[in-house]
Formats: C-alpha cells, structure tokens, sequence
C-alpha cells in the first residue's frame, strides 16, 4: 500500500515520464493525459485491487480513453505491462494502442469512443452485486463526455440499479476539442443534475492527492452510486498548453 | 401455441434459464412486445429493463457479458440499429458474448410503417467484423437455431426475427441447426433460389410452380447470413448456373450481396436480387406490403424466366 507521500512522487514520475514519451510520439493526447494523472495514480495505487476472479476484483474504465498514455505509465510502474513498451506506443508492433484496448494487460475495456464506460460499468457492477461479489468498478469520464446522450441512459439506470459498487470521477479540466465546455456546451449544472437523479456528488481538487483521497473515500462508504467531480487543471505540467485548448506541443 | 417468431424466442429463452444460471435478459422497455417478459416472469431477478435506451442497452450488455453474464437483448430491430456504433466499437472490438435479437424486422411491423420497418439491419450488422448474423425463417427455424446459439455459440450474434406473421416454412424439413452452415429446402438444377426468413415461403411457392413449367429450381434456407455457407453457394452456383436471392430488406448489403461476395469470387454466374428499395409503409398486413414492393411467388417467377433467357456457365463436370 502507497503512503501519502509515496502517491505524490508517483504521480510526479508519470507525469514526467508521460512528457517524455510527448517528445518520442507527438500525437498523444497531452491536455486531456496530464489533467487526469493524479486522479488515475490514486486510483491504480490505492484501490483498485486486482484478482483473477472476475467478481471480486475492481474495475477500471477509463471511459476518456485518450488518456490512456497515463494509463499505460501506470500499469508499466505496477509492473502489468514492461517498461521497454512505453515508448513503442502508438507503433505498428506495440501493444500500446492510441486508446485502451482489453489486449493490452490490465486494460478492462476497450474504449475511445466517447459515452459508453459509464454504461459498461453499470453492466460489470450490476452482475457483481447480483452474484455478491465484493469488486467495485471505477469510471474515469471527461466534462466534455458529459454532453454524450448515451451518459443520461446509463446515470439514470446506475441509480435505479442502487450501485453502490460504482463510482464515477469526472476530470473537469473545463475543455473539450473544439474550445473551452462553457463556450462549446455549459457543464456547470452537471453535477445538479447528477444529484437531481440520485446520485451521491462529490467536489474536488482533482491535482490534490489528500482531496481525491477524502473524497473517494466518503463515495466508497456512502452506500450509493457516487460521483466526483475533480476540477482540474488541461496539461498541467506542461506549460506551453497548461489550461489551455492546445493538446499538444507542435 | 406459439404462434410468432417472437413468442418462440421468448419460450426458448425462459426454457433456458433454468438450464443457464448465468442467462439474463435485457430490454429497452419492450419486455412485452419482444416477449423478452416470459423470461423476466421467470426470472424476475435476472431480467433488466433499461427503458427506453438502446445505446445503454448495448454497452451495459456488453459489461454483464465482460464479468461473466451471459446477456441476450431483445429490442425492435430497427431501433438497436440506433446502437450500431455501440455494437461496433463495445460489442464487437472487446468479441463479447452478447445475443442480441432483433423483433419486428423487415415489414413485419406493417401498421407502425416506415419508421419502424427494418430493412437495412442486416447491411449494417454483417459489415462489423466478429459478428454473426442469424435469420430464421419460421417457429421450428427459431427453436432449431436459438438454443444453439444461446447454449453453444461463443460471441456476439445478430438474430433477426419478425412480429406476428410467420408462416410454417421448415416443419417438414429435417436439419439440425449449425452456425455457418445453409440448407437445401428443394434440390434442383436450372436456378438455385437463396433466401431467409418468412420470404422463404414465396421461394418455395414460386419453385413448385416453375416446376410444372419443367424448371427445376433449387431452394436454399439461408439461415447464417454471416459465417455464410460458402461451400454450398459455390456448389450451387457451379450445379445451376443461376442464382436468385430473395430478402425482406433492402437490396443493398443484405442477402443478395452477401451471396454475391462469395459467387463473384469463387464461381461467377448471373444473378438477381429481389429485395427492397425504399423504406417502408404502412398496410394492412405484411402480405400487402410484399406484393406492393414485389416480394411475392409471381415476382420471383418472373424473374427466373428472365434469368433462364441469359447464357450461363454451368460446370458440366459437378
């Protein structure tokens, strides 16, 4: 188990190393990979426990799945995929796909089309709690995912469903593709109207390790489908696009 | 009695359930008209309604098939249409094992009308690369077909069956039900008539009435759309030299080219499609609607005529 401290040093490496490979792979989502790293790095070094049965393992779904190079650091740290393929990524002959794929180890869905984790999840958990299963399934979704129709099918059904094996974290890093979300699509209601439909919603600072610690460990005990809406901050870190809408360094 | 495809799909899957403690059910608030309910009466816990939600219904599918489930969707095909890139990109890339069956296809539907007949189903299910796809033709094709699937086959399955109107079609026929694989219905040697789902019936129709005119034509259930049956095809096309399909749905990308991918490249000789152009409407009932876009006997005996008039390259040594 990672200390405090320990999470914090972790989260700084990927970070880092995540740059690196930015220099080795121009097209990697960099805005949308460095707003999630520490919520991600939480996640993989704190809770998500791992096990060959289906029932009693987590989750996770990284439904942005363009942030899967942070994925992939992480899963190389804990040792599920080697190092050396960190900087195949995104080659013909790597395992390392432009988005998660369930043929890379320790990637439980294959995603990159926008919308449709949060409806996988609530298949996994629903069939966890019918058979009494103790796993939890995480979702990582966007802001900008949030505009997705198919998010209000699944909200709607999760919390008729009472899964309290389900928790949503949504990287608010306040942009989507074409522009900042209050331009393109407003999200400041967002998290209303999760509450409105019976969710338990959660506020944090989604770069704070201590914050997304307290906040998720309030969601795993409220007994309800929870959600927490982590503000952060698009490429931090990287500070010719930090809060910026620019993805990458041309 | 069972009385429609549907009914048969909802006996088989509440027949299975006690059998399959790992089947559910899922629906998009169409438990009764798919008669997904006789299952959920049953099983009441193994049962989910998702409202009306179809891309939901597909990816929360594909997320009890991904821990263990073994989930089968029933929802109107036309509107699981509406997940097509769900089905694709969720079910399909991650190889799932989700059944999802698709009711009120083609004109079977014919009072809602145009908005609720599905006819490009198949084009759109046969083109995503891991699934199958399954066409019944009547009650004994679906009790043939469905527990098979349900029970032995591994991945997604596409199964397209209709409302109300099911004419007996394979009662009399003797075959055990095998993904991939096509039956002979009428053995026969001047043209080969391929076809699936209650269609069927007008093929047979129209190939005893071309026999009393001394034209023997072969009729061939085309149940597995995809994996096709390429053998028997190319065995067909060689022994007839002509090919007609006949579907209840549009005549591009269904039945007609699936069978012409196969004649093109392993044995070219002259083929027709009879199918759909358009998009439906509504009528009293299905027969009017294939009269009106040429889906009946007469239809297809005109067109064997027309087709027999054409030089064709039989391989005289099959």
């Amino acid at each position: 188990m990672y200390e405090i401290h320990q999470i914090k040093t972790l989260s700084e490496y990927v970070r880092t190393t995540v740059i690196d490979l930015h220099r080795i792979e121009k097209n990697l989502h960099m805005g949308s990979t460095l707003s999630c790293i520490e919520i991600l790095t939480v996640l993989v070094s704190k809770y998500i426990r791992r096990s060959s049965d289906k029932l009693s393992r987590d989750w996770l779904i990284l439904s942005k799945g363009h942030a899967a190079p942070a994925l992939y650091v992480l899963l190389a740290e804990v040792g599920i995929i080697p190092r050396e393929e960190l900087v195949k990524i995104q080659s013909i002959d790597s395992i390392l796909q432009g988005h998660p794929d369930i043929s890379i180890p320790g990637v439980d869905m294959s995603t990159g089309s926008l919308g449709q984790g949060l409806s996988f999840a609530v298949g996994i958990a629903t069939w966890i709690k019918f058979k009494g299963g103790y796993g939890r399934v995480y979702v990582i979704m966007g802001d900008g995912e949030q505009d997705e129709g198919q998010v209000w099918e699944a909200m709607t059904d999760a919390v008729r469903r009472g899964l309290d094996n389900l928790l949503v974290i949504i990287d608010v890093n306040d942009y989507q593709l074409d522009g900042k979300t209050s331009e393109v699509k407003p999200k400041h209601y967002m998290p209303l109207i999760w509450k409105a439909v019976g969710w338990e919603v959660f506020v944090c600072d989604g770069h704070d390790i201590i914050s997304l610690i307290n906040s998720i460990d309030n969601a795993l005990s409220c007994g309800r489908p929870s959600v927490i809406f982590a503000k952060t901050v698009r490429g931090r870190g990287l500070k010719p696009i930090e809060g910026t809408e620019l993805q990458r360094v041309e | 009695m069972i009385e429609s495809m549907r009914d048969a799909v909802g006996m088989v899957l509440s027949e299975l359930g006690s059998e399959l403690g790992d089947l559910v059910v899922v629906t998009a608030d169409v438990g009764r008209a798919t008669r997904a309910y006789m299952f959920g009466k049953k099983y009441p816990s193994r049962y989910f309604n998702v409202g009306i939600a179809e891309q939901h219904l597909i990816s929360f599918a594909a997320g009890l098939a991904a821990v263990g489930a073994r989930p089968v969707v029933c929802a109107f095909s036309m509107f699981l249409m509406r997940a097509w890139e769900q089905i694709r990109n969720t079910v399909g890339r991650m190889n799932l094992n989700v059944k999802m069956v698709g009711t009120h296809a083609g004109f079977s539907d014919h009072a809602d009308g145009s908005s609720h007949q599905s006819l490009e189903d198949i084009a759109l299910m046969r083109t995503i690369h891991n699934i199958s796809v399954v066409v019944p033709a009547d009650v004994k094709d679906v009790l043939r077909s469905l527990p098979v699937i349900v029970k032995d086959v591994k991945g997604p399955v596409y199964y397209r069956v209709g409302r109300d109107y099911t004419p007996s079609i394979t009662d009399n026929y003797d075959y055990e039900y095998e993904l991939g694989k096509a039956y002979i219905l009428e053995e026969g040697y001047d043209i080969a008539i391929m076809s699936a789902g209650p269609v069927l019936l007008e093929s047979l129709i129209a190939a005893k009435e071309l026999k009393r005119l001394g034209i023997s034509v072969a009729v061939v259930n085309l149940i597995n759309i995809k994996p096709i049956d390429e053998v028997l095809i190319e065995s067909m096309a060689r022994k007839c030299g002509r090919i007609i399909t006949v579907e209840e749905h549009a005549i591009y990308g269904g039945i007609g080219s699936a069978v012409a991918e196969v004649v093109t490249q392993k044995y070219p000789v002259p083929m027709k499609f009879i199918g759909v152009v358009g998009y439906g409407k509504s009528a009293k009932n299905v027969k009017e609607l294939w009269n009106y876009y040429g889906l009946n006997s007469e239809a297809i005996m005109k067109t064997s005529l027309e087709l027999l008039k054409l030089d064709v390259n039989i391989d005289e040594t099959n």
